[in-house]
């Protein structure tokens, strides 16, 4: 019996010191292109970059709130070429109290989104009168089907995370004392004191800020191993410290399983903590996130805030 | 918060195309914490002014948990892995059955709105007690307490509905040994003869006590707990045992210790002896004999008897003249008839009966007051229910615990047909009769031989709402009663179930959640189903105020069973505590049995001032008896039986 190419294949990469997952799923669309692969990051902690064991899972604070958003877009319509978005998004910051968590503050709104300059004048009055905010998508002259809806998409996903800094602020606004963990980079937060304890989980690795053994370092870590605290620079000058953490074996999956990359602001005492840090995230790995198939890198509670805003937005009507 | 609705929002009617709300079911949530449990009253009101009650049938609660397997991923294979720091969510669904929408029409879906628990008045209007508690003349008797979620509310059921007219009758379930069935039957009793409405008349009970010292001591107050009697006062009830009880036995094989187990000193007093003669027993021939005796020819002996022969004078065909008023009568008459077509010769036919026909009935109901000893006697010597004279709000106990099997179907048959008899002509003394009968599956099974006694279960089941009889049956396993018997019932109460019985297919109308429930109820919680209630519903009853049997037992045990003349002694001086042994035994000096059992019916069923007195009357004079010898003195000596060939 002829052997199958997976199997074929998988010998033969193994026998060479590769590694192969336990699955290959198959695709047929090529994926989009990353805006932005590459960026700098200066040396923090070491020089190069270390794998470093965190042992067990440590205790998480006991007070620790979540904070994540959602988004929705849809063509509602046309005027000729043009497109009609209608957007909606909404965020949320829950906090834990006891095992249960807690909705603290939430956010939302619901708009639309035309570029205005190619909207007839016609179709801007029927649009306003209908109460919801009319956004430009800034799309140019030139219409363009796909990239007209692309833009508008762009500006809700932007107006998303406006709302996400918006209840986040008012969290932290409190100043409780207590821990912040956001979905994603700490990109808008340039504005909070350095002492805060906030804590960005990014999920995805679309821009690698290491390179050469470094990055070989960072996406081989074994699980739970952090990386050597970096560096990367937000906004000018102003910078936050960074470090990748592996929440669950690698082995039988691809690169990125369990990979998540920490952001906090840049101050005294963040490089001491990266490891207790570390260590009270992996607490977070239980309850684990499934069926959502980002599980092995998106933690419980971020999911129930996401969960918690579906619920409340109810259906697209 | 509790608002302009009276109780507080407790949850919130949901809806999806797999699980609908629709007009008799629904489901809602709550929070995980709440108070809310299997047989709660809720209570949903819309917008548009409609209210509809339902009782919670049932309740799931899940997480967003998809596989077990995502559990151990993340407990990493150690179920003593430290506690996730977030706990999964979770939902607690509940299902409900509506139990009434107001107003009734037009009939739709519960509104998805938000559910509250029922307060003291929703109970009343959601089991619909309103129509008969509010009344101008109620017809409430109260049975328990519904007690969920912080709710105390009194049920009541309707006596027209379990008294009759509309519908009759109440059958209890429920395993053994946990003080359920018979507690309850004490307490409705104690409830329904304190409640129940002028209007309707008046009422007695008839207990057929069958096993134990369950009902002998209704007449004696029981310990209650507090709780007991703060259920007692929420109820209305004054916690008291029974004013009049009366109870009846029949003697031992010995005719003269009353078999029953009350019968310690200070109580044996009150237990009147329960004795029949042949009159008593003949007319319920067929409960005595075995079904394989009663041919049409043994009936048509067995009514020429009836009809020509007993209590009539007789003349038989030899020229004997015969009044046959006992057992001994009987066979007397049957001696001389067999004697005289013997010495005739003639044939073995004798006015169309046939010699072994005649033997045949002869030998079983002379064999009758050997078998049923100590409840038939051969002399005549009878006492009897008081039929005609019954009390109003008295118990008539018939303590039959320790008699065979025969002598129960015996006495349950011929009590029940009195019962019935007076009933129908007007006269029993009350305008209701409660019967009450444990062991129900055992007199009317729903499988096995149509006995004459299951057949009179029957006729009580289906007519008797219309004559004012009314059956309170128990039984461990209502499957195994006869489907007309408890089909019939009204009203109908279940304590602690067993789960094969639950399993079996008159259970399928409830929730497996219900039935779990039932499965694991505690002592003084019951479900009850009553024709106003469109849902069973969960209740709570006190203590019964009598003493429980057990207790009883040791409070007063009973005697051990003594000679004759002790225990002549000791039943007159349990009537009159100041006569002396000796005077008692003064006067028995010397009598037959037979007489001095005759005088102590006698004043056991006068009760006369003067005890001693009645009895010395009731005796008679003292016929001087001459011994056989002196007659025969001079006269050749009679043959040793011992020795026949001397």
């Amino acid at each position: 019996m002829p052997e199958s190419t997976a199997h074929l294949l998988s010998q033969a990469i193994l026998a060479a010191g590769g590694t192969v997952p336990n699955a290959v799923a198959a695709h047929s669309r090529i994926p989009q292109p990353v805006e932005a692969p590459f960026a700098t990051a200066d040396t923090v902690e070491h020089d190069p970059v270390r794998a470093i064991g965190l042992g067990t899972a440590g205790t998480p604070p006991s007070e620790i709130a979540f904070l994540d958003g959602v988004q929705w877009y849809g063509v509602a319509g046309r005027f000729g070429l043009v497109p009609v978005v209608r957007g909606r998004v909404a965020a949320a910051v829950l906090a834990r109290q006891g095992q249960e968590l807690v909705a603290q503050f939430v956010g939302g709104e619901e708009f639309i989104v035309v570029p205005v300059d190619r909207l007839p004048g016609e179709g801007i009055t029927v649009l306003e009168q209908t109460g919801l905010t009319l956004l430009d998508s800034r799309a140019g002259d030139r219409p363009h089907p796909i990239a007209d809806v692309y833009f508008a998409a762009r500006v809700v996903e932007s107006r998303r995370e406006a709302v996400e800094l918006d209840v986040g602020g008012k969290y932290l606004e409190k100043d409780r004392g207590g821990w912040l963990v956001v979905d994603g980079s700490l990109s808008g937060y340039d504005w909070v004191d350095n002492r805060t304890q906030l804590l960005g989980v990014v999920k995805s690795h679309e821009t690698q800020f290491l390179q050469g053994l470094d990055l070989e370092t960072a996406l081989t870590l074994p699980s739970q191993h952090r990386t050597s605290v970096f560096a990367r620079r937000v906004r000018g000058r102003r910078r936050v410290y960074t470090w990748y953490l592996r929440l669950w074996p690698p082995e039988g999956h691809d690169l990125l399983h369990g990979l998540v990359r920490l952001e906090r602001p840049a101050a005294d005492g963040v490089v001491e903590e990266a490891t207790a840090v570390s260590r009270w995230l992996l607490a977070e790995r239980a309850p684990i996130a499934a069926p959502d198939e980002r599980w092995d890198r998106l933690l419980y509670p971020i999911r129930q805030v996401e969960e918690y805003l579906r619920a409340r937005a109810g259906g697209w009507t | 918060m509790s608002d302009s609705f009276g109780s507080a929002v407790v949850g919130r009617v949901v809806a999806t195309e797999n699980l609908p709300a629709g007009p008799h079911q629904f489901h809602f949530w709550t929070a995980t914490d709440t108070s809310l449990g299997i047989g709660a009253i809720v209570r949903i009101d819309d917008p548009h002014g409609k209210t509809v009650y339902a009782v919670v049938v049932d309740g799931r609660a899940y997480s967003d948990l998809v596989t077990p397997l995502h559990d151990v991923v993340a407990a990493q294979g150690d179920p003593a892995a430290a506690q996730a720091p977030t706990s999964r969510r979770e939902v607690r669904l509940w299902t409900a059955a509506v139990l009434r929408q107001v107003p009734d029409e037009p009939l739709q879906p519960v509104p998805l709105t938000d559910v509250r628990l029922a307060t003291v008045d929703d109970v009343e209007r959601a089991l619909r007690m309103d129509s008969y508690v509010r009344a101008e003349r109620g017809t409430g008797l109260p049975i328990g307490l519904y007690t969920s979620g912080g709710t105390s509310a009194p049920i009541q059921l309707d006596a027209d509905f379990l008294l009759g007219p509309e519908s009759a009758h109440l059958n209890i379930s429920g395993v053994s040994g946990l003080a359920t069935k018979t507690s309850a039957v004490e307490f409705f009793l104690t409830s329904i003869f304190q409640t129940f409405p002028a209007q309707k008349g008046t009422i007695a009970a008839v207990c057929i006590n069958v096993k134990g010292p369950d009902l002998c001591f209704l007449d004696q107050p029981g310990e209650l707990t507090e709780a007991d009697e703060s259920m007692y006062a929420s109820l209305g009830i004054d916690p008291r045992p029974f004013d009049s009880v009366h109870y009846y036995a029949p003697f031992k094989a010995d005719c003269v210790n009353l078999n029953t187990l009350r019968s310690h000193p200070e109580l044996i007093g009150s237990v009147e002896p329960l004795v029949w003669g042949l009159h008593e027993v003949l007319d319920y021939h067929e409960v005595l004999l075995n079904r394989d005796d009663i041919d049409a020819k043994s009936d048509a002996f067995i009514d020429f008897l009836a009809d020509r022969v007993v209590e009539k004078e007789f003349r038989d065909d030899w020229g004997t003249n015969h009044r046959v008023l006992t057992f001994a009568d009987l066979e007397r008459f049957f001696r001389s008839v067999f004697e005289g077509l013997e010495t005739a010769g003639r044939s073995d036919m004798w006015r169309t009966h046939h010699m072994a026909t005649m033997r045949k009935v002869r030998n079983r109901l002379i064999n009758i007051s050997v078998r049923c000893k100590g409840l038939v006697t051969d002399d005549g010597a009878v006492n009897d229910l008081p039929f005609g004279e019954f009390q109003d709000r008295a118990v008539y106990v018939l303590d039959l615990a320790g008699t065979d099997q025969l002598a129960q179907d015996l006495v349950f048959t011929r009590v029940v047909s009195k019962l019935r008899e007076h009933l129908e002509r007007g006269d029993l003394g009350v305008d209701h009769v409660i019967v009450f009968v444990d062991e129900l599956n055992k007199y009317a099974p729903n499988d096995g031989p149509d006995t004459y006694v299951r057949k009179m279960l029957l006729d009580i089941s289906e007519r008797g709402r219309y004559l004012g009889m009314v059956l309170f049956g128990a039984q461990q396993f209502r499957s195994q009663v006869h489907r007309r018997v408890v089909g019939n019932s009204g009203t109908t109460v279940f304590g602690r179930m067993d789960m094969d019985e639950l399993a079996t297919p008159g259970y399928q109308v409830l929730s497996a959640a219900t039935k779990i429930k039932l499965a694991t109820l505690p002592k003084g919680e019951l479900m009850v189903r009553h024709p106003h209630f469109t849902q069973p519903v969960f209740l709570k009853f006190p203590r019964p105020p009598v003493l429980p049997g057990p207790i009883g037992i040791q409070r007063y045990p009973p005697s051990n069973d003594v000679a004759f003349e002790d225990a002549v002694v000791m039943q007159l001086s349990a009537l009159d505590r100041s006569l002396e042994a000796g005077r008692i035994k003064q006067a028995l000096g010397g009598r037959r049995e037979q007489d001095v059992r005759r005088a102590l019916l006698a004043v056991r069923r006068v009760r006369p001032q003067d005890v001693l007195g009645y009895f010395e009357a009731a005796l008679g004079p003292a016929v001087a008896r001459t011994r056989v010898d002196e007659v025969m003195s001079g006269g050749p000596a009679l043959k040793s039986v011992d020795d026949p060939y001397s």
